[in-house]
């Protein structure tokens, strides 16, 4: 079993965190953006402009690649926890994955 | 398994105790320990912040971006500005001791070059750039993490 | 590795030093921790009190060791909190006058058999996994070769430090995964599966890296690093495993490449005759009659159980 093979993204993803959501946390700082308090960069105002740029892209890969850095990394835990379950886990993770996955895809390709 | 015959005795600390307790096994000097479990711990915060991050911000896709607004004037108290601030310190650590891990386990960098044991019998791990690096991460977290606090509490 | 004193066998031990055993009876299930005072000495180590402890107070006490000098990895225990080799650990390093109390439990993510005794069936068992041995692709030449395997100064300087292992669990007992996982294969195992993989002279790597891509394999580690901290040959597995994982994720991208696989050495022109034996040398078999002892194995007899030893080397 070739562990690697979704191993390997646990890796890429991250070091696309590094970006995507550097970037979106980058979003909630107030003076980048011309407001005066964190709190208003979370209304509507500012945030809706941000699905009708480049960004809802950008925040579409961004929940692909959290869901599976974060989730994968719940495997492994699970994994060592019960190991002999290790197909249950598999099944598991890439359930909620695509769960999650559709409900953020619905949410950015209805507000774009 | 026969009752009364000789057993052997399991002698694992199991998930919570490996996971939770930096000092299980008892080692001076040993920060990278301490990441881990931190690293674990702040992993383990993240992802139930995203499930529900992904479920929330679905919002005004269901019910309209006026839903949303109302929300968030909800959501603007003490106890979610302290669960947001204890996201914010989670991802924080999380990415800057991810980014040192980046480097070791992915690209096999700032590990020390492999070399005869020679006193005082140090592991190069031990003396290499990834020590240093997670020192820094050790002495940053802090000082963004109390930026973070005073603009999730308002204060900024 | 943890806190080698090398100063500590010359320091003064505290006169009596109370030694606390985490012990285990397999048959009752029983668990209890036992104290037990010992007069100290310099120079004494754990393994000694422990020796002491089961000649003069308790002979029921069971403990697993063999060379007393740190060499063949029998002894390993938890002494005060950390996993260390009993016979390498001064009385004088981990207590004195102000806490004269030293306590003692078998190694952790071991099975305990009885006492401080472990079961390392399932360790061992993951090193064969690993197959810590030279494979060549060439193995009628492996089985009876013709000259050296040649190695460079550096590369073998490269890898030395892998090489002294000597699979005394330690690492095993620290690790964090290895406290939640029975079937991680652990530094000990990785370490040596790394060993071998980068080795100019093995030709099995791709074989040995498709077993350490494993669920159970390097996946697992965290670097969280004690394996390095409590080694007491500094093998540093910690870096083994980062850099095998590395090697590994290369590997699938395609971009890992092997050092060239070293050559054998010419096999020598001629063989010089050997050089006969000082006339002062005497053979001893004219004292011993060899035949004999082999016809007449030696019994040794244990109550009801006999035990018939052959000499291996005399046949
Ligand atoms: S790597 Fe070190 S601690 Fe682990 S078994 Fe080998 S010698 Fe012992
Ligand atoms: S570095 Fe890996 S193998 Fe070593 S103690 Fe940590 S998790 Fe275990
Ligand atoms: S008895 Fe051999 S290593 Fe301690």
């Amino acid at each position: 079993m070739a562990a690697s093979r979704i191993q390997v993204w646990q890796y890429i993803t991250a070091i696309l965190l590094i970006f995507f959501l550097g970037y979106h946390l980058a979003e909630r700082l107030p003076w980048l953006w011309g407001y005066h308090h964190y709190h208003e960069t979370l209304y509507s105002q500012f945030v809706q402009h941000q699905y009708h740029s480049w960004w809802a892209g950008g925040l579409l890969i961004l929940a692909y690649v959290a869901l599976f850095h974060g989730l994968n990394g719940v495997r492994g835990i699970l994994y060592e926890w019960r190991p002999r379950w290790g197909r249950a886990w598999d099944a598991l993770f890439w359930l909620i994955f695509i769960i999650f996955a559709i409900l953020g895809t619905y949410t950015v390709v209805k507000l774009w | 398994m026969s009752s009364g015959g000789p057993r052997t005795k399991r002698n694992m600390p199991g998930l919570l105790r490996a996971s939770l307790n930096p000092w299980l096994v008892r080692v001076p000097d040993h920060p990278e320990r301490l990441a881990f479990v931190l690293h674990r711990v702040t992993g383990v915060i993240i992802i139930l912040y995203l499930l529900a991050h992904i479920v929330v911000t679905g919002t005004p896709a269901w019910r309209g971006w006026a839903a949303w607004d109302s929300l968030m004037t909800q959501f603007n108290n003490i106890w979610n500005q302290i669960g947001e601030f204890i996201v914010a310190g989670s991802v924080l650590f999380h990415g800057m001791n991810g980014i040192r891990l980046l480097l070791t386990e992915f690209f096999g960098l700032c590990l020390g070059e492999p070399e005869p044991p020679k006193p005082p019998y140090i592991p190069p791990t031990y003396r290499a750039c990834q020590r240093k690096l997670l020192y820094a991460v050790f002495a940053l977290w802090p000082i963004l993490w109390f930026v973070a606090g005073l603009l999730i509490f308002g204060v900024w | 590795m943890v806190g080698i004193d090398p100063k500590a066998a010359t320091k003064t031990p505290p006169k009596v030093v109370t030694i606390r055993v985490r012990r285990y009876n397999p048959v009752s299930g029983r668990e209890w921790w036992q104290e037990y005072k010992v007069e100290t000495h310099r120079g004494m180590t754990v393994l000694d009190a422990l020796l002491k402890i089961k000649e003069e107070i308790d002979h029921t006490l069971v403990m697993r060791y063999s060379c007393r000098m740190g060499v063949c990895g029998s002894c390993g225990m938890v002494i005060n909190g950390t996993p260390r080799l009993a016979c390498q650990t001064q009385i004088a390093e981990v207590a004195d006058e102000a806490n004269p109390v030293i306590t003692v439990e078998p190694l952790y993510n071991f099975p305990v058999i009885r006492d401080l005794l472990t079961d390392f069936t399932s360790f061992f068992e993951k090193h064969r996994k690993v197959m810590p041995y030279l494979i060549r692709n060439d193995r009628e030449e492996q089985e009876d070769p013709k000259g050296q395997y040649l190695m460079s100064r550096e590369d073998y300087e490269y890898l030395e430090e892998f090489t002294l292992c000597i699979s005394c669990g330690l690492c095993y007992a620290a690790c964090p995964v290895a406290a939640i996982d029975p079937d991680y294969l652990g530094p000990q195992a990785l370490g040596y599966l790394f060993r071998y993989v980068i080795d100019t002279r093995d030709e099995a790597w791709e074989m040995r890296l498709k077993i350490a891509d494993d669920e159970h394999g390097c996946h697992r580690c965290h670097y969280a690093g004690t394996c390095s901290m409590v080694c007491p040959k500094v093998v540093d597995p910690a870096q083994a495993i980062q850099r095998l994982r590395s090697i590994l994720f290369k590997y699938k991208l395609g971009l890992y490449r092997k050092k060239k696989i070293s050559g054998i050495s010419p096999p020598p022109k001629e063989w010089k005759p050997r050089k006969p034996l000082p006339p002062e040398a005497k053979p001893v078999s004219s004292e011993v009659d060899y035949k004999k002892l082999e016809e007449e194995p030696v019994v040794i007899e244990v109550e009801d159980r006999r035990i018939t030893l052959r000499h291996k080397i005399y046949e």
